[in-house]
């Protein structure tokens, strides 16, 4: 159990609770009118795509891993 | 898009008190019309300080081997003249300048959207102002206001200096750009819908999104310059990765939009002039008003037309030719519209008029020259000759500035109360458009024929030309001169002017010159454009404008 | 506001600087937004020298330079994230009058941003000392890497300061239940330094 698998884990974990929140939170707010809470609206959405992203990255489906470059 | 504007309250909304002392009112203003007066004199110095810059350069190209500055000082000549005119005179006068003075008395509001802001935008340009002339104190920028890498990079700090310089500037456009588009968009007078609004105003409402959008992107390209040459950062010098033409694309992005920042508030100008002295309405008020956005919008597609010989692959010049090319259709729609509304009417020869036809004139040939750059073959060719400099000039200085010019006429009695002299007005008019034509027409073909910009001296082949052009200058300085003599003269003694002298039907005519510091006493009511001559005024609410009745704190 | 309270609060007949600050709300809404957009203008141009940068044929990592650590800055990111998540309940608290809740979500959003300042400096400091990737001697990875990340820290620095300024000022009675356009901003600033995170993350970690 060395740092870099506690990294990963913390960031699947993590990644699920921020998604799952902002996802819920989204919800809730769908019908609120006003320009102000369209854009939180957004906001909220890409919060929700991000925290996605950090999982992915944590289960090491997406990310840059591979050592150095092309001679 | 066409619903009309709802009160939304604030400072700008009803009556405050009058501010008092002399810092409050005429230091630290916030009003537009102090604000807007403050951008027009300070753009109005700079352009002395820069004009004295061009007078060095073409005295210098008097005599073939010049000799009246060294190879080095000419450098810096010519690229603070360039940066100055650019940063320094055209967009202040024509955005922070004029918009602030009369977009907000055209859509009948009292004040733009964020007093304060416009306030702090002033005053960053003199600072900035100041900024890049005290680079000559260090080694002034040398590269041309384009400041091409390597030479930005190996250059002495004046070019640091130039570059926060800039940056700052820059700072002061992108936020009166938000000012703006908030104060169009939201304090339009009751009924005035997008439809309603005055040329002009549609020509602010197209410059804004630029003023905001291109700037920052400039504002990125200086501070990673600063950041290569200050702190080693690498991102545009080969030997360590980065790419010269990396610069280019980030400089020309803003910089071509730039341009149309430049001329598109004097397209509205003209829009406004014209129908004025003409007596007749404007032809085709919708297709200026969304030819304007279509150039707006174009302008940010074309930047690259300005590196056809950086090396670009030909696959990338042909949709850069192409689009340039199509930005020629909106610019002539105008240029139709406006020949049109003259077209039977009933022409005062006005000096803001003669002005107006001038820029018709002398535009139209700046931009048939565009077409010609826009052509890879042809640009080829002259890219870096005097064509160029041709080009930019006639369409900067016989179209914006003859628009300045013609907005100076125009708005001089409403924001002092007084007329200019339409006799040294003549003489200005004309003395300038002999000296401009005699300084650049030759300089196209000096281009074709060869003779490179940005040297200090030239092939003896040349000599003729050059000389030509000089003395034209002169005479065109002497033109200048002539303006602001007029311009001082006419504060004192000019004739007074009344609130409507030239018969005119935007808003901004109905209320006293020079306009209270409220504007209006009652927010008027729209209900039809403002140019049909010989119809009744499209307003409601007015009666009390011109008249002595007093006006209550707090009113609405 | 406030100086605009000296100059004309005092006067008769002009309505308390409270009501002017309601009314002109909307209005700074759209400047505040117009303001985002420009600064999301100026990450684009950077981000675009990057590419432009990237694609220049050296391959990438460049020659010598170390893998960024993907699996840190992931967790970093759920930090921000996370932050993002507490400011919308912090505002969704103020709303509805829940001043305590408002509180405890306002200083968890300050906690987690300074937590991620904290692993934006460890990641610096690793990469400066032990990697001997730096911002002026790394070529064009240097130079792209350490100036979006920075200027996104710089960012994130001015945000924590301003949610905390916001927070004193709550505390102090300065917005009410109806008229809080300052925590608004706030609000909408965090958010927009949110997303450009995710913007950074994918482009330097991920692909």
């Amino acid at each position: 159990m060395n740092a870099v698998m506690i990294e990963h884990i913390v960031a699947i974990v993590g990644g699920i609770i921020v998604a799952v929140v902002s996802a819920v939170a989204l919800k809730n707010d769908w019908k609120t009118p006003g320009m102000e809470n369209q854009v939180f609206k957004l906001m909220l959405a890409l919060l929700c795509l991000g925290a996605i992203i950090a999982i992915l990255a944590g289960a090491g489906v997406l990310g840059n891993f591979h050592q150095g470059g092309n001679a | 898009m066409s619903t009309a504007a709802v009160h939304t309250g604030g400072i700008a909304d009803h009556i405050h008190p009058e501010p008092q002392g002399f810092i409050r009112r005429y230091v630290f203003s916030i009003d537009h019309k102090i604000i807007g007066i403050q951008y027009l004199i300070t753009g109005f110095v700079f352009m002395v300080l820069a004009g004295m810059l061009a007078e060095i350069i073409r005295t210098q190209l008097l005599h073939a081997n010049g000799g009246f500055v060294s190879p080095d000082t000419y450098n810096e000549v010519y690229s603070v003249h360039g940066s100055a005119m650019v940063w320094l005179v055209i967009i202040p006068l024509i955005t922070g300048g004029f918009g602030n003075v009369i977009m907000p008395l055209q859509i009948g509001a009292r004040d733009v959207a964020f007093p304060w802001l416009n306030l702090l935008s002033f005053w960053i340009f003199p600072v900035a102002g100041l900024m890049l002339f005290s680079s000559f104190l260090m080694g002034a920028p040398v590269a041309g206001w384009t400041e091409y890498p390597p030479m930005s990079l190996q250059a002495g700090p004046g070019t640091s200096m130039w570059a926060a310089a800039i940056f700052l500037v820059g700072v002061s456009s992108t936020l009166t750009g938000i000012n703006f588009v908030v104060t169009m968009f939201q304090m339009r007078a009751p009924g005035m819908t997008f439809t309603r609004m005055p040329l002009f105003c549609w020509a602010q409402l197209a410059t804004a999104p630029l003023l905001m959008i291109a700037t920052t992107a400039l504002a990125a390209a200086l501070a990673a310059l600063f950041m290569e040459r200050q702190f080693g950062v690498p991102f545009y010098d080969p030997t360590k990765g980065g790419s010269p033409v990396m610069w280019q694309h980030m400089f020309w992005f803003y910089s071509h939009p730039a341009v149309y920042i430049m001329i598109l508030p004097a397209f509205g100008m003209i829009s406004e002039i014209i129908p004025t002295f003409a007596r007749k309405p404007i032809f085709g008020y919708k297709m200026i008003a969304f030819s304007s956005m279509a150039i707006a919008l174009a302008g940010f597609m074309v930047w690259a037309h300005h590196m056809f010989t950086s090396g670009l692959a030909p696959y990338l010049q042909l949709p850069f030719m192409i689009l340039t090319f199509t930005i020629a259709i909106p610019t002539g729609v105008k240029i139709f519209s406006w020949v049109a509304t003259l077209w039977g009417g009933k022409i005062h020869y006005t000096t803001s008029m003669l002005f107006a036809c001038g820029f018709l004139a002398l535009f139209t040939l700046g931009g048939i020259t565009g077409v010609f750059l826009a052509a890879v073959p042809f640009d080829l060719h002259v890219h870096g000759t005097y064509f160029v400099v041709a080009h930019f000039h006639y369409v900067l200085v016989g179209g914006s500035l003859m628009g300045i010019f013609a907005g100076m006429y125009y708005y001089f009695p409403k924001m002092s109360g007084r007329l200019l002299s339409e006799r040294l007005g003549k003489w200005h008019f004309w003395l300038f458009f002999l000296g401009f034509n005699g300084t650049f027409l030759p300089q196209h073909w000096l281009g074709t024929l060869g003779m490179p910009r940005r040297v200090p001296e030239y092939d003896p082949q040349f000599t003729f030309w050059n000389q030509f052009s000089s003395i034209s200058s002169y005479v065109m300085t002497l033109a200048i001169l002539i303006f602001f003599v007029n311009v001082l003269w006419s504060l004192r003694n000019g004739k007074k002017a009344g609130p409507n002298p030239w018969g005119a039907r935007t808003l901004e005519w109905q209320i006293p010159s020079p306009p209270h510091y409220y504007n209006f006493k009652h927010i008027p009511t729209v209900y039809g454009l403002p140019y049909d001559f010989g119809q009744p005024l499209p307003y409601k609410g007015l009666e009390e404008e011109l008249t002595d009745t007093p006006v209550s704190v707090g009113a609405h | 506001m406030a100086v605009a309270n000296l100059l004309y609060g005092h006067e008769p007949g002009v309505e308390h600087v409270d009501q002017l600050y309601a009314e002109t709300r909307d209005l700074r809404l759209q400047g505040f937004l117009l303001f985002l957009i420009s600064d999301c203008v100026l990450f684009s141009s950077f981000i675009f020298a990057y590419f432009y940068m990237r694609n220049s044929g050296q391959g990438w990592p460049p020659p010598g330079i170390h893998r960024l650590d993907v699996a840190f800055a992931a967790v970093n990111s759920v930090i921000l994230f996370g932050s993002g998540a507490t400011m919308h309940y912090a505002l969704e608290n103020w709303k509805h009058g829940h001043f305590n809740r408002y509180a405890m979500f306002m200083i968890a959003t300050i906690i987690l941003g300074a937590c991620f300042l904290g692993g934006q400096a460890y990641e610096y400091t690793n990469l400066i000392y032990n990697e001997h990737v730096t911002w002026a001697g790394s070529g064009i990875f240097g130079a792209s890497f350490f100036t979006l990340t920075g200027m996104h820290g710089f960012h994130v620095s001015v945000g924590v300061i301003y949610l905390f300024i916001l927070l004193l000022q709550s505390v102090h009675g300065v917005y009410t239940k109806h008229k809080y356009f300052g925590l608004t901003a706030g609000t909408l600033y965090w958010h927009f330094v949110d997303v450009i995170w995710v913007v950074l993350f994918s482009i330097f970690y991920l692909i």
